[in-house]
């Protein structure tokens, strides 16, 4: 009954609208929510220079998020996000102490550790057979140990040479951060690797059911090695970027994007199970993560209480369209 | 013929997934103390009727009535409190259980809150008694009985919620001969007791034995109603596919001994203990069949080949040349070209929820793109192309392919093999759950492919395949080769005296005769 209600309903929507997963277009139907809320706390939530601001910040999110949500796709998880961030921003910072060759290597340096990390866990879970959730606790915890000793476990000295602040906060067209025409190339980029490449093909198929994909020929290992080195890489980008931003690199500046990442693309529509979901959902998720963090603070809600929110904002969004339809 | 008043009654039940009618104004009436059969084609609506009845899917429309009064059942728990115990034909236990904790896995006795073990093994040998299969230890653990006993506890635990109407889809596929019987046996004591009985197969042979009356179904409903026996095998088949039934087997072709070098090629393949020492070779033209019972190797022969077994002893060659092949992606390469059709579609023949157009290009994507980027109008050409030549009805190539009858979805399993044009062809038991239809289409498809020049290595359940496809028929017994029979050699009487390994005078005799 509901279902020929839905129909009826999908039948009058115009085709792009038809086409869209329900979930991007709840999340995007959350970001007007929140906007407008916002605007009746304060008229300044939809002015311009607010909004560019709160895409800026999203940008960080977002990049890290695409990794994640690679990840995820193949039905597995990166939780080595937190110091895979750190790591490419210490890195990087560090190299950009070594004279003009190390700044200029500073960039692909950074990202260039967070894809070692990556590897690692990618050779975990494909070629070892761990599961994800284990190897990339594990290689978190080697890459923060690495990192206490590189700095003696004081906060890092070295600060973000020009070139990261110029990827960070410069502007290469007149008002669009860099950061935002970063996360948009990367987006891009990601879009059509997933819809129009092989790989992308390969990574919905083992999200999906690994061992028709395997069966089919592909070399089910090899993508999901290059998936977390890639996953490892953009984390450590994101990092990067941060360094950039905040002028330098901190010990626990990847803390607080691990779950924001998880859930932005869960948020998305993107099934934590794997084989389902769509980059357009992402980019909801982030804007409306980031939006929500952003909200929240200017209403100065404590930590806690954000944290709590994220927690259950999860929960509820699953609970709307996380989990498999009835099959009735 | 009908005096017993109907137990349960259904009258116009219809059901859509999406654009899709799996069943459109269908009645059954179900009456006790008798043996009903459901016969038709995959995707002919049975398994959604007796969804429907096992509160599995709700129907759109219709009215179920059982004992008069009109019911609904909003879950399984539901039709099973109301006396509608289903048998499905997948197995629905939990391996790292012992027997009796599955069979009252859904309501264990309880005492004091805590599950009462003594009460549960009672009523788990009491159950297991009743199908006929007191030899199952209830403590045994599930994983460690054969495919056929599991069967059988499946049986058990459905008897143990002591059903009035009790249903069984396809549940004799997975057992042996004399399992069969031995069910039999119980199906019909417990009609004789008053039980209702469905029963859904595909194999006539034993609809024939068992049944009282039979209903043939055909897109979505039910076409006729008769007392088994009252219709030739002839008659039923053709109100199943509502045509002709023609010529079920295409013409083989004469064959000459050659000694041209085979395609493919086996020299003493071992591989733990499941396969011993097999050699065997598959020429150009050639479609070679694998029998036996089930589980004899033949699976992991073709897995071999394939290149998915770790630790394979012995050697392929590929045109004569010894090749070693470490995975499927080798196994595909040009240089090789070789296919397997596998043995479960749903899980390792296609990604079920992803499209038609993306799992037909699955296994190509390789030769559709440059650079790893696809291209899409050759994708696009040759994805039409498929679904012209194996006529795969599908309301759309950007539905998801678990949307497709099953007949459809084995179809798009071949085509997806079939667009790298591969010259060998290890196809693993591809009719299983296949309607008549599509079997013979695929019948007709093995003989083009060979002419066409491909080897092809064919493992079938079903002997009437293996004697109407093969030009040569390798029997596996134990994990080796025990015989091989050529041409008119290949009979059903020869087929299962080898698969039995009985060497007896009787197999040598009709060898003899024929000679």
């Amino acid at each position: 009954m509901s279902d020929t209600a839905m129909e009826r309903l999908t039948s009058r929507m115009p085709k792009f609208l038809k086409r869209a997963d329900p979930a991007v277009l709840t999340a995007f139907a959350c970001i007007l929510l929140l906007l407008f809320l916002g605007s009746l706390y304060s008229s300044s939530f939809l002015s311009p220079a607010y909004l560019l601001q709160q895409l800026k910040v999203a940008s960080f999110l977002g990049v890290i998020a695409t990794g994640m949500m690679l990840v995820i796709l193949l039905g597995h998880i990166d939780l080595s996000v937190p110091w895979a961030v750190a790591m490419g921003a210490m890195m990087a910072c560090a190299a950009a102490a070594y004279g003009p060759v190390g700044v200029a290597l500073a960039v692909p340096f950074g990202v260039l550790c967070g894809m070692a990390i990556g590897l690692v866990n990618g050779i975990g879970v494909a070629y070892l057979r761990i599961p994800a959730m284990i190897v990339t606790l594990a290689t978190n915890a080697v890459a923060q140990g690495l990192m206490v000793v590189y700095t003696g476990g004081y906060s890092p000295q070295d600060s973000a040479p020009d070139s990261m602040r110029y990827l960070a906060t410069g502007f290469t067209i007149p008002g669009v951060p860099n950061a935002v025409v970063i996360w948009a190339l990367i987006g891009a980029a990601t879009v059509f690797v997933l819809t129009r490449t092989s790989f992308g093909r390969a990574v919905y198929g083992i999200g999906n059911r690994e061992r028709a994909a395997y069966l089919s020929g592909v070399d089910t290992r090899r993508v999901v090695m290059i998936a977390f080195s890639v996953a490892g890489g953009l984390s450590a980008f994101g990092g990067v970027l941060l360094a950039g931003y905040a002028s330098k690199a901190s010990q626990s500046m990847g803390d607080e994007y691990l779950l924001p990442a998880i859930a932005a693309v869960v948020l998305g529509g993107t099934s934590i199970l794997g084989g389902r979901g769509s980059y357009l959902g992402t980019v909801a998720g982030v804007i409306l993560i980031t939006l929500l963090q952003s909200i929240l603070s200017v209403m100065q809600m404590p930590e806690a209480g954000r944290q709590i929110i994220y927690g259950l904002v999860i929960v509820v969004m699953l609970l709307l369209y996380g989990r498999t339809p009835a099959n009735r | 013929m009908n005096e017993a008043a109907p137990l349960l009654r259904m009258e116009g039940i219809s059901k859509r997934y999406g654009g899709v009618r799996a069943l459109e104004r269908a009645d059954l009436a179900v009456a006790p103390g008798r043996i009903h059969a459901i016969l038709g084609e995959n995707g002919a609506g049975k398994s959604t009727l007796i969804k429907v009845m096992a509160g599995v899917v709700a129907p759109d429309e219709g009215r179920m009535t059982l004992d008069g009064r009109e019911v609904s059942f909003a879950s399984p728990a539901a039709a099973n409190e109301a006396g509608i115990v289903c048998v499905f034909q997948e197995l629905s236990l939990i391996p790292d259980l012992s027997v009796a904790d599955n069979i009252v896995i859904s309501d264990p006795p309880r005492r004091f809150g805590m599950i009462d073990r003594t009460a549960q093994r009672r009523i788990a040998m009491e159950a297991l008694a009743r199908a006929g299969a007191a030899d199952i230890h209830p403590q045994a653990l599930v994983k460690d009985l054969p495919l056929s006993r599991m069967q059988m506890v499946e049986i058990a635990k459905a008897l143990a919620r002591k059903p009035r109407i009790l249903i069984l889809d396809e549940a004799t596929s997975a057992l042996t001969a004399a399992d069969v019987s031995k069910v039999f046996e119980v199906l019909k004591r417990l009609r004789s007791e008053g039980m209702a009985l469905l029963y859904i197969s595909h194999r006539m042979n034993e609809i024939e034995e068992l049944a009282d009356e039979c209903t043939v179904f055909r897109n979505g409903s039910n076409v006729a109603t008769y007392a088994a026996g009252s219709k030739s095998d002839s008659e039923v088949v053709e109100m199943m596919i509502g045509r002709e039934y023609s010529h079920a087997f295409p013409a083989k072709p004469e064959r000459k001994p050659t000694d041209e070098t085979p395609v493919l090629e086996g020299r003493n393949l071992s591989w733990t203990d499941r396969l011993y020492d097999i050699s065997l070779s598959v020429r150009a033209g050639e479609v070679v069949g694998l029998g036996g019972l089930d589980g004899q190797g033949q699976r992991e022969l073709l897995l071999a080949f394939f290149g998915v077994l770790r630790g394979l002893t012995g050697e392929v060659l590929v045109n004569g040349k010894p090749v070693s092949i470490a995975s499927p992606a080798e196994a595909r390469q040009g240089t090789i070209g070789m296919a397997l059709i596998p043995e479960d579609r749903k899980t390792e023949g296609l990604m079920l929820p992803m499209t038609v157009r993306e799992n037909l290009s699955f296994a190509a994507l390789d030769h559709l793109s440059n650079g790893g980027v696809i291209d899409r109008a050759r994708e696009q050409s040759l994805i039409d192309d498929m679904v012209k030549l194996l006529a795969i009805k599908t309301a759309g190539l950007d539905i998801p392919v678990g949307a497709l009858s099953g007949g459809n979805q084995q179809k798009v399993v071949i085509a997806k093999w079939l667009m790298r044009q591969p010259r060998i062809i290890l196809l693993n038991d591809p009719t299983r759950g296949i309607d008549v239809g599509t079997k013979q289409e695929m019948y007709q498809l093995l003989r083009k492919l060979a002419d066409a020049g491909a080897a092809i290595l064919f493992y079938s359940t079903d002997y009437d395949e293996l004697i109407g496809c093969c030009d040569r028929v390798l029997v596996l017994y134990d994990g080796t080769i025990k015989r091989e029979l050529v041409g008119a050699e290949i009979t059903e009487r020869a087929l299962i005296a080898s698969a039995l390994n009985i060497q007896g005078e009787e197999a040598a005799m009709t060898e003899g005769a024929g000679a």
